[in-house]
């Protein structure tokens, strides 16, 4: 006869606790720990190409890819510490691999890190890797329609960033059909719009990074 | 995909607690699962059964009874169940709503064949 046995505990369990780890050591340090995720070719690295040099804070990054450093040796231009993690196929960045990571973080002199994941509006959305929040970045030629049939990464996001705005006139794209489904999903998401090769956006958004630094740390 | 990786936690709680109770065969594995998880049934138990094979979870069956999206309007009181998180209540019209229910991932229970059974049996 089999014997039922009661659970009633997290498939996840396990991930959950190196989360927990790593909240406490941001909390413990005053780091501010931002987890990127949007789709491969949104802008994710270029955003941090720009905004690196344009913070006077010290900052870390560590790289999600399912292959190749090329996203690290990027970051590594702009004079910022930076780890690469290559999944080997894995779709999305999980705690285990954060915490494996912040060891080659210099983690006692840092204000801010960020967690570049693997591009992928899905499944990153449902790890949670101990961060401050969640930053969900989509680009104009993705479409208007990605907050919609994307919504659990548009309604978990503290922040959402529309890139590419340079693109506007050349792409059927609704902006204000966006905002609103973002609003809808997410009324207290803070929303910025950036077109980050022509440097657009991102002082905005710098400020906001500032602001949320004092928060975790709370000023 | 993230099924895989769901998988593979779920199999490595489940052959701890084998190794630490002496089951010898797991036969049903029931879960808990949020609307909201992004999780595709059929992938996980297509994963499951691949990734159990040669191991005590070896043919056992995966249940996934889904909670559904549960919403709770902070403008009016309202609370509803949803298939997708649209964000409006569907009373008054706020999109001051919260998520009650619909997050969860929860192993629930398992139904195991435990070594020399019959030496434990009433």
């Amino acid at each position: 006869m089999p014997k039922l046995v009661n659970i009633k505990k997290s498939v996840m369990a396990a991930d959950e606790e190196h989360a927990s780890f790593i909240r406490n050591i941001m909390r413990e340090k005053g780091i501010l720990m931002i987890n990127m995720i949007g789709s491969p070719g949104s802008g994710k690295t270029t955003v941090l190409e720009k905004l690196l040099p344009a913070l006077d804070l010290r900052c870390a990054v560590i790289e999600g890819d399912v292959a190749t450093s090329k996203d690290a040796e990027r970051i590594a231009a702009t004079g910022t510490p930076v780890v690469q993690i290559n999944t080997q196929g894995g779709c999305h960045l999980e705690a285990h691999l954060v915490r494996k990571a912040l060891q080659d973080i210099p983690i006692d002199d840092i204000d801010v890190l960020f967690v570049e994941n693997v591009g992928n509006l899905v499944c990153p959305a449902e790890f949670d890797l101990g961060e401050s929040f969640k930053m969900a970045i989509s680009s104009v030629p993705e479409g208007d329609d990605k907050p919609l049939k994307y919504p659990s990464l548009f309604h978990k996001a503290r922040a959402v960033l529309l890139t590419k705005v340079d693109l506007l006139p050349f792409i059927k794209f609704d902006k204000s059909t966006f905002w609103n489904d973002v609003k809808k999903l997410n009324p207290k998401a803070s929303r910025f719009e950036l077109a980050a090769l022509e440097d657009k956006g991102v002082d905005e958004l710098v400020n906001s990074i500032k602001d949320w630094l004092n928060e975790v740390r709370g000023n | 995909m993230h099924e895989m990786s769901i998988v593979e936690a779920l199999m490595e709680q489940i052959t701890k607690m084998a190794q630490e109770q002496n089951w010898e065969a797991v036969t049903r594995v029931r879960l808990k699962v949020g609307a909201m998880r992004q999780i595709v049934p059929d992938i996980l138990v297509f994963c499951f059964n691949v990734a159990s094979k040669g191991t005590i979870m070896e043919g056992a069956i995966l249940e996934m009874e889904e909670v559904p999206l549960r919403v709770k309007c902070e403008g009016c009181g309202h609370i509803w169940n949803d298939k997708e998180f649209l964000g409006l209540c569907p009373e008054c019209g706020s999109i001051d709503v919260n998520v009650l229910g619909g997050m969860e991932l929860e192993l629930t229970n398992l139904e195991v064949e435990v070594k020399h059974a019959k030496a434990r049996e009433h």
